[in-house]
Formats: structure tokens, C-alpha cells, sequence
């Protein structure tokens, strides 16, 4: 010990997923040659010398508890090789890769010669650190209605102690089913006890039970199962077989699991965690994201409607297939919550008042063909038409699409019930469309017959047509930008200088293009020259568009008050009590934002915050408790604690609408599926930026028993 | 709110490190930043509230009322008098022109119609002609025009504009002004006495100019050469349009006011939105403050009857009217006015109702959850 050695590396066997071991032969100083081997250990003691049977009952047991510890286990083996057994072996692995065909099922029959009968050397126990943040991005995530489903290659034992140090399976559940069954029958039957016990409870609960709070996923008819009272887990080991992912199973797989609040899926291979998300995405019609960071979970990103990758040290297969990235696991909730949010609230609001704003351009023309014997004739000028969609009103309604943000971020963190808009398709749907474009219509036929009345009485000179265009094309940018003016949220100074400039930019290029100069030049083309002046010079134009504007906008305020005031939404009152907030303590902000420079790393999500660690270590389940959890979360999202326990309470009167209310092509949660990302073992470095708010030491633990 | 904006930060950096895959190494992705790219610039949050809402109702109440009264009065104060003189009854006066009037009748057809104003006329008056059912914004018709010729363009007053098609040539000559508007240019005229009391009838002066915009008579329509030029020998290789009696360097002998200068061309020129319309024809002015412009007694309507409207059943109308600040006559805004102040009045009485019986006054309190 203490001085180096030099061994020679004569081949290395390597590791892929069926294998799930890799060996390498070496030819150790005194010149003899060996063989070692490290793999999962189903597979390793199946290997091993009969002669090792006492040593692998106490590694076994050693294993177990490491497992239930949260560990990864890895079993090492070696074996001595005579030199002409090495010599006659590798004349054969010489063959086998010069095979032409099916050269990989060749050379893993060529490895699984020599790996046989192997003396076991000990095993590993590496911790799985988990990132930070995760148990507070899951819990978060689940409030938000967002279904989570683990799949992971690792362990039952594993996986489960992954699952409750990450809060999705917790001591408050009734009960964590495990799936482990090896043939059809056995799954069959584990599933249907599963589902049986839950319809048990339903029936002995009933309905005035005070559990009965979870609604897991917003209600979608069809299964009784959608209704289960209290917290079910389900664990499905799906093994080699994959019996649950069969045709004739997949569904009562996929109701027993949907009625769960916690889904694990252990042992999976890469190419089952496509097909579980392919299940959900088959049958429940739902949106799907999978997150991930090794190369494994490659095929589920790129299954999943939304796949993001996660960067770190397990190389960047998954970060190069997926549509997101990011390193830290915790910013999926910023990615959904906040800019997921933020996103499809914008592109709702836009879609709606592009609708809204060329339905009231474009119906205009439908009523003044009524005037002049449907002749196609346009009401506005040739040059209003080019401009109207691309320089007067596109600039508002795009800064809109950009920066309009209806509650700040930290608030949609705080309230992630705020997600559920999307989810149930609220914000556009086809009765907003219909709305939309019912807006559109009633502003095209205000526009029209309120010039109409006036013209139609005549003024004046006022009553040609270059004088209604005019008119009418005023009123129409006035009130569009009006409507815009009332549907943006968030007023930055883009948002002013796009709407106020688009008003001007129409007075300013309605003047120039009937200007006296252009005429000059084309007389042709520019044949409205004098009508601005002229018209605009007119007071009674000036009170048709006042009047045309407010009577168009009235219905709007009216509506959207009175929705406001009688049915907020959530998402509403976040904003009013923003407001009110900001009126009471003006520098409660700035307080805050001193006191968050502290430390801006810590490398583990647990084990060294009190009572985390030890929990793990100690094997026993953790119990939610609020206080350990705020002492994660940081100062600035400690409330979600409280909507938590808020929760865990009676449901609220505002989560009651939504279900109640639930939109009536039937509602989708979205669901996350993936390995909760645990940052590499073999490394035993944190690396990664470190984390921003959590406050706490930055230092590196690992732990790791050798046992030999 | 400092946590999340660090956590994306990093988001940032990270992603351009290890996300960078295939792009160059060395270039950061990481976003600047900025409170632009990073969305959050200061911004003004406005919400809808009992506090900005029911007051803006009432005061878009209370200022609507008044401006709707206001406008009211001033229609109601304005005079008009209309008289269709058609001749559609067999017992009108105009009712034998309007049988024999054709295209090419050389004879012109004139009838008096008599009617008496029941109120004097104060200020200035305008006359105007009216037409209905005639479709002045048909889209044929209203692009049937050549711009640069009327702008004084030489070279189209020798090949007009193809969309004056079939109104651009007649007897190989091109015509000017060619057109479909210009055409049917409105050609019957106007002459107005009023009876005195003792019988004796006495013209009331017209005046027909300052009728049409400045930017018209000066920018938009022009005659060819300039204006100190023989108007005769300009319009030489042109022919008159199809249904007009004279050429149209003979609309008028005042040279100011002729040729495409000509008012009540140029009036005519600017077509009506709607298909019933009228259009200012003549200026009655106020000559001094003790008699008013038109006063209340009988009055005769001299018609050169010209203008055939019965094939589209259309009719023609002489308005005589003042004006006031807002324009002619027009009860329709204040109406509309009134209404409208009057609904978002009371839609602000009905909404603070509501407010206060049903209204979420207490969200501040607590957010559900």
C-alpha cells in the first residue's frame, strides 16, 4: 500500500445495458493475469464460485441495506486466468469482432465465457446525491396538478428510498403498492389488488371523509378510479419482461397508475421509458414532458411532447435531443410555472386580439357592402389596407406577446395553482375564439353604423367617401389600440412607445400619404391628398370616432369587470393583492433582496441540512414537515409551505371552481416522467454552478463503503 | 425575487457551457443580464378595480349627456328645407320633364316648383342637391376616373387612364374628363326666387364658388397648360364626355372656374360614400345683419330639368339649409350622445350594485389556493 503499481491492460469488456457489467483483464506486476468485474448484482451473483456462497449471503445483506439507504450498489469480482486459458479466449474474441454478422451478440457470448465463476471481491455504495432543490420543484409541481412519474433503471430498493427523499412517496400515504410480479399472471394480479384496495376505500371513506382532497387528475370521466380518496403510490418494477408495457395490459397499467398520487417505474430500460410515456401520451391525452440527463433517457425526451435535457456530467446525449435545457432540476418548475405560464398566456392574448383586430378591420367591408351593391368596394384607402396589419397594430400586440406577464414570477411560484389555466385550455379554446371574433364582429358594426349614422344624415361636405374612409380607418386604429391598451397586463416602456407610436405612426403616414407632395408625384396612386386635413379639420369626425370608441370598449370594461369582480380568477386576485401589497409596504421589497447575496452554493440537496441526512442514512421513511422543508426552500418561497399545508387541509373554495368548472373537452393534466436526475456518482464533484437561493455550507460529502 | 433571477442566470450559463454541443465552444449562449432580456423592466401593472372602473362610467356618463345635448341643440337649431322635385307624381310639376327627358334632347326642359319657407333663414345658407338610390361608391364607378388627367397632365388628357374604360375615347378622340364619375355628371340647374309679397319674383342671389376644398380646387384638380391659357385650344383634341351637353371648357365663363377647376365639377368628382346623397351646389350668403339671408314667404324653384334619374328609380332633392359650428344638420350624434352617456351612466349605477352585493371585496385578504 502506499506505492504505486502498474498493471497491463489486456482487454476491457464492455458494459451496455443487457450486460449491465463491464470487466476489464489485466496483467497485474507479478505477471499474472486477472480478471475484474463490476456490475449490477443479479446479474454478478449468478456468476460467482459456488464457493463464495457464505461471503455473498453477508454481501447480500449488506446490499440491502445499502439500497434501502438510497445508495447505488455496485458488486466487484475478480478472477484468475491461467495464461494459455487468457491466450485460447482472446484468439476467440479476436474472431468474434472480426465476425461480420451480429459480431455484438458474438462477443457478448465471448465475454459471458470467460466471466464465469468469479470470486466475489465486495461491493460499492455510492450515494446518489440528489440535486437541490428537487423535492421542493416535485411538491411544487404536484400542487401545480402536474402528474410526476419516475422511471429509472436503478433498483426497487433504490428507486423507492430515491422517491421519498425526493417527497414523492411520503409517510402520509395510504398505501405504496409494488408491481414486482415476474410473469403476466403475477402483474396481472398485483394490479388488479392495487385498484381493488383503492375502490375499497373510496366505498369506506365516502364522500364526507375530510381526505378526500386530492384530485389527482382534473376529473375525465370514463374510470371510477379517477376519484380515489387519500394518497396511493404505485411502484412498478418492470424488469426485463416489461409485462405491465404489454398490449393487453397497458391500460389497466396505465388506470392503476393514473389513480396514484406517486408512480416509480424501476428497471427500466431506456427503450420502456418511451413507451410508458408513448402510454400516457396514447390514451390520456395529455400533455407530456420528460426530463432527464443521461443518454438513456434519450428516446423519452424525444418521445414526450416536451422533452428537456438536463446538462451535467453525464454528457450531453440528452441535452442535444432535448428541446430545453437546463442543469438544475429545480428550474423545470421556473420552465413551467413561470415561463411556461408567462408563454401561454402571451400567445393566448395574442392569438385572441389577432382575431379580434382583423375581424374588425375586415367585417367592416361586409356591411358597407350592403351600401354599395356588394361591389367589392373597400372602405379604406388602398394604403390603410397595406399598413393597417403590419405598421399600425403589429408592434403593440407583438410587445405584448413578448412582455406581458399577468402575476410576477415569484408569485406563480408561490401559487403553482396558477398552472391550471393551461392545463384546462382556459385561455383559448373555441368559445374564446368565438368570442374573440364575436368582439371583432360587434366593433366592425359599431365602426361602420356609427359613421354610417352620421354620413348617412350628411354634414356638410362630409358625406363622400374619401371623407368616410377616413373616418372610419381612424376610428378603427383608435379602437383596436384602445382594446390593446386594455388587454396588455404589464405596461414596460416598450409597451407605451409601441402603442402610443402606432397611433402616431398612423396620423403621421395618413397625413403624408395625403400630402400635397406625394400627389405631385403620383397623382395616380396617392388620390386621397387633402382628405386628412379636410376631414380631420371637421368636428363632428372627431366625435364619431369619441363615440365609436367608447361604445365599442364600454362591453369590454363592462365584462371584464364584472368577471373580475364576481368570479376572479386566480390569477386575478394575485394581481389585485400585488397591488395592494405594493401600496402598504413599499420597501419590504428591497429588504429582501439585500438579504439573498449570502451563499450561492451548496452541492447536496440533503445530507448535511439537519435531519435529512441522517433520515436517509437510518433508512426510515421521512415525514413531510414543513419546518425542514422551509429550511430548504429559502427565505423568498418559504409560502409554499403553506399552500402545501393549506392543502393538506380542506380544499379551497378557488381549486373547488376550477375542478368544478373544468373545461368541457375534457381535462388534461400534464404529466412529467422521468428520472429524477441525481448528479453522477462516479464523480463524487458537485460541479455545477451550485445553487442560487438555498442558503447553507458549500461543501462535498460522499459517502462510499468498500466492503472487501 | 433576487433567487430566481440568480437561478436563471445560471440556467443561462450552464446551457452555454455544456448545452453548446455542436455550436463553438467558446461562445457563451448565456443571455445578458439585463433587466430587457431577462423580462423584468419596470412596468405599470393596471388592473381593473371597482376604484377605476365605476368612476370612469360615471364621467363618461356625466360628460357624454352634456356633449349630446350641446350637439342636440345645435342640430336642432340649424334649418333646413328639402323638396324632392322628382316629378315621379303625375301631379308634380316636374313631371313632364322627367317623361320626356332624353339623352339627346337639345330643348331644355325647365319647371318651377313653388314652396314657401316657414321660417327664415338667419345666417348663410346652403343649397345642396340630393340623390338617392344613385350607387356613387360602386367600385367600377368609383375608380373610373383618371387622377393625372384632372391633375393637368398633358400627356394623359391625349391617352387617358384605361380605367376609364368605357368612358375614354368617343369618336377616336379621347375624351376629357373621361370616366364613368365624370360622365354622369350632375347637370341639371338650380335657380331659386323668392315672390314678394306684391307677386313680383326676385332671384336670390347664388354663388358658386367656394363650394368645393381648397386642397380640390388647387392641388387636385388642375387645367392642362396653367391657367392663364385659351382653355378652348387646350381641350382641341379631345372629345366632350358622352352625356354631357357642352364641352367641358364650357362649364363656365369665369376662367377661375372652369374647365376641371369648375366647383361643381369638382364637387361631383368627389364621390359619395352612400348611395343616398347630397352635395353642396350653391352658397346663399347673409349680405348685412338686418335682413335675413332667406326669409319666410313663397319661393319658386327653377329647374333646367337634365339629369334622368327615373330609369334607376332614383330621385332628386333640393335642400336648403345653415350651418353651425358641428356642420349641417345632424340629430344623429346627439342622440347617439345622449344614449350612450345615459347607458354607461346607468351601466355605472347597475355595476356599483353589483359591487357592492356581490362584488370579491375581500380578495385582498385571502388568496385560495
Amino acid at each position: 500500500m502506499g506505492r504505486p503499481a502498474t498493471y497491463q491492460l489486456l482487454s476491457i469488456l464492455d458494459f451496455n445495458n443487457i450486460r449491465k457489467r463491464m470487466s476489464v483483464i489485466v496483467r497485474n506486476p507479478e505477471g499474472r493475469i486477472r480478471l475484474y468485474c463490476k456490475g449490477a448484482d443479479t446479474l454478478l451473483f449468478e456468476r460467482l464460485h459456488p464457493c463464495n456462497q457464505d461471503l455473498m449471503n453477508i454481501t447480500t445483506d449488506h446490499l440491502n441495506e445499502y439500497a434501502g439507504d438510497g445508495l447505488r450498489t455496485l458488486l466487484l469480482a475478480y478472477k484468475d486466468l491461467e495464461e494459455s486459458e487468457y491466450e485460447a479466449w482472446s484468439e476467440r474474441l479476436q474472431r468474434a469482432s472480426k465476425a461480420v454478422d451480429c459480431r455484438e451478440e458474438r462477443l457478448a457470448a465471448v465475454y459471458e465465457e470467460i466471466e464465469q465463476d468469479m470470486m466475489l471481491l465486495g461491493a460499492t455504495a455510492i450515494e446518489d446525491k440528489l440535486q437541490e432543490g428537487v423535492p421542493e420543484t416535485i411538491a411544487i409541481l404536484t400542487l401545480a396538478n402536474i402528474k410526476i412519474w419516475v422511471l429509472t433503471g436503478d433498483k426497487q430498493e433504490t428507486a423507492v428510498n430515491i422517491g421519498y427523499s425526493c417527497k414523492m412517496l411520503t409517510d402520509d400515504m395510504t398505501e405504496v403498492f409494488f408491481v414486482t410480479g415476474r410473469t403476466v399472471h403475477e402483474v396481472r394480479e398485483e394490479l388488479r389488488k392495487a385498484r381493488e384496495k383503492m375502490m375499497d376505500s373510496t366505498r369506506t371513506l365516502g364522500n364526507g371523509f375530510p381526505y378526500q382532497q386530492e384530485k389527482l387528475d382534473p376529473p375525465k370521466g370514463s374510470s371510477v378510479l379517477e376519484a380515489i380518496p387519500g394518497e396511493y403510490a404505485v411502484c412498478v418494477c418492470v424488469c426485463l419482461q416489461a409485462h405491465a408495457l404489454e398490449a393487453d395490459m397497458e391500460l389497466e397499467f396505465l388506470e392503476t397508475a393514473c389513480a396514484c398520487k406517486a408512480v416509480i417505474c424501476c428497471r427500466v430500460t431506456p427503450l420502456q421509458k418511451a413507451q410508458v410515456v408513448e402510454l400516457v401520451k396514447k390514451y390520456k391525452r395529455a400533455v407530456t414532458l420528460a426530463i432527464g440527463d443521461g443518454a438513456n433517457d434519450v428516446s423519452m425526451i424525444k418521445t414526450a411532447h416536451i422533452g428537456v435535457g438536463i446538462s451535467g456530467q453525464e454528457g450531453i446525449q440528452a441535452v442535444l435531443a432535448s428541446d430545453y435545457t437546463f442543469s438544475q432540476f429545480k428550474s423545470l418548475q421556473r420552465l413551467l410555472l413561470v415561463h411556461g405560464r408567462w408563454s401561454y398566456l402571451r400567445m393566448c392574448k395574442f392569438l385572441c386580439y389577432f382575431f379580434y383586430k382583423n375581424f374588425a378591420f375586415t367585417m367592416v367591408h361586409f356591411w358597407f357592402g350592403f351600401f354599395c351593391g356588394f361591389s367589392a368596394q373597400t372602405v379604406y384607402d388602398q394604403y390603410f389596407i397595406t399598413l393597417y396589419n403590419i405598421v399600425y397594430t403589429s408592434l403593440p400586440v407583438l410587445a405584448m406577446g413578448i412582455f406581458d406577464q399577468d402575476v410576477p414570477e415569484q408569485r406563480s411560484l408561490e401559487y403553482p395553482k396558477l398552472y391550471e389555466p393551461g392545463q384546462l385550455n382556459l385561455l383559448f379554446n373555441k368559445r374564446e375564439f368565438f368570442i374573440c371574433i364575436a368582439q371583432g364582429i360587434y366593433t366592425s358594426v359599431v365602426l361602420f353604423f356609427v359613421s354610417y349614422g352620421v354620413f348617412a344624415d350628411d354634414v356638410t361636405q362630409l358625406a363622400d367617401y374619401q371623407s368616410f374612409a377616413v373616418t372610419v380607418a381612424t376610428s378603427l386604429v383608435i379602437v383596436v389600440s384602445v382594446q390593446i391598451a386594455l388587454d396588455t397586463g404589464y405596461w414596460t416602456a416598450i409597451n407605451h412607445f409601441f402603442i402610443w407610436g402606432s397611433v402616431a405612426m398612423y396620423f403621421a403616414i395618413m397625413f403624408a400619404m395625403h400630402s400635397d407632395g406625394l400627389f405631385n408625384i403620383f397623382p395616380n396612386q396617392f388620390t386621397f391628398v387633402g382628405n386628412a386635413q379636410n376631414t380631420l379639420a371637421q368636428p363632428a369626425v372627431w366625435f364619431t370616432i369619441l363615440l365609436s370608441t367608447v361604445v365599442c370598449i364600454v362591453p369590454v370594461v363592462t365584462f371584464r369587470f364584472l368577471k373580475l369582480d364576481l368570479k376572479p380568477q386566480l390569477s386575478d386576485t394575485v394581481r389585485y393583492t400585488q397591488l395592494v401589497r405594493k401600496k402598504q409596504k413599499p420597501q419590504g421589497r428591497r429588504l429582501r433582496i439585500v438579504g439573498r447575496t449570502g451563499s450561492r452554493r451548496t452541492g447536496y440537496a440533503f445530507s448535511h441540512q439537519e435531519g435529512f441526512g441522517e433520515l436517509i442514512t437510518s433508512g426510515k421513511n421521512m415525514r413531510l414537515s414543513s419546518l425542514a422543508l422551509s429550511s430548504f426552500t429559502g427565505r423568498s418561497s418559504a409560502s409554499w409551505i403553506d399552500t402545501l399545508r393549506k392543502k393538506r387541509g380542506t380544499e379551497s373554495p378557488a381549486a373547488q371552481q376550477v375542478s368544478a368548472g373544468a373545461s368541457p373537452q375534457g381535462a388534461e393534466a400534464s404529466q412529467v416522467s422521468g428520472g429524477v436526475p441525481l448528479e453522477a456518482p462516479e464523480t463524487g464533484v458537485t460541479g455545477l454552478a451550485g445553487g442560487a437561493s438555498a442558503p447553507g455550507p458549500a461543501s462535498i460529502t460522499e459517502e462510499c463503503a468498500v466492503k472487501e | 425575487m433576487a433567487s430566481s433571477y440568480n437561478a436563471k442566470e445560471e440556467d443561462g450559463q450552464l446551457s452555454g457551457a455544456a448545452g453548446s454541443g455542436g455550436v463553438g465552444a467558446g461562445k457563451s449562449k448565456k443571455p445578458d443580464n439585463t433587466a430587457f432580456k431577462q423580462q423584468r423592466l419596470p412596468a405599470w401593472q393596471p388592473i381593473l378595480t371597482a376604484g377605476t372602473v365605476l368612476p370612469a362610467f360615471f364621467v363618461i356618463g356625466l360628460i357624454f349627456i352634456p356633449i349630446g345635448i350641446g350637439l342636440f341643440v345645435t342640430s336642432n337649431n340649424i334649418k333646413e328645407f328639402e323638396i324632392d322635385y322628382t316629378g315621379i307624381d303625375p301631379a308634380s310639376e316636374c313631371y313632364n320633364c322627367s317623361q320626356t327627358l332624353t339623352w339627346n334632347s337639345t330643348k331644355p326642359c325647365i319647371c318651377k316648383v313653388p314652396f314657401t319657407l316657414e321660417q327664415s333663414f338667419e345666417s348663410d345658407v346652403f343649397m345642396y342637391y340630393g340623390l338617392s338610390n344613385f350607387y356613387q361608391n360602386h367600385r367600377r364607378y368609383v375608380k373610373s376616373r383618371d387622377d393625372s388627367q384632372l391633375n393637368g397632365d398633358t400627356s394623359s388628357l391625349t391617352s387617358p387612364s384605361k380605367e376609364c374604360e368605357p368612358y375614354r375615347t368617343s369618336d377616336n378622340k379621347p375624351i376629357a374628363p373621361c370616366g364613368a364619375i365624370a360622365n354622369s355628371l350632375f347637370n341639371d340647374t338650380l335657380t331659386l326666387y323668392y315672390i314678394n309679397p306684391n307677386g313680383t319674383e326676385s332671384l336670390v342671389p347664388l354663388i358658386k364658388k367656394g363650394i368645393a376644398w381648397w386642397t380640390d380646387k388647387n392641388v387636385k384638380f388642375r387645367n392642362p397648360g396653367g391657367s392663364n391659357f385659351n382653355l378652348t385650344a387646350v381641350f382641341q383634341g379631345n372629345s366632350k364626355p358622352v352625356n354631357w351637353r357642352k364641352p367641358v371648357y364650357e362649364l363656365d365663363t369665369d376662367p377661375e372656374n372652369n374647365g376641371f377647376i369648375n366647383e361643381d365639377f369638382i364637387v361631383w368628382m368627389r364621390t359619395a360614400a352612400l348611395p343616398t346623397f347630397r352635395k353642396l351646389y350653391r352658397l346663399i350668403e347673409k349680405k348685412n345683419n338686418m335682413i335675413p339671408t332667406l326669409q319666410r314667404g313663397n319661393y319658386t324653384l327653377e329647374i333646367t330639368y337634365n339629369y334622368p334619374v327615373r330609369r334607376f328609380d332614383g330621385r332628386k332633392r333640393m335642400i336648403l339649409s345653415t350651418i353651425s359650428w358641428m356642420g349641417g344638420k345632424n340629430p344623429f350624434l346627439g342622440i347617439a350622445y345622449i344614449t350612450v352617456g345615459s347607458v354607461c351612466f346607468f351601466l355605472g349605477v347597475v355595476l356599483l350594485i353589483i359591487h357592492q352585493k356581490y362584488g370579491n371585496r375581500n380578495n385582498s385578504a385571502e388568496i385560495p389556493n
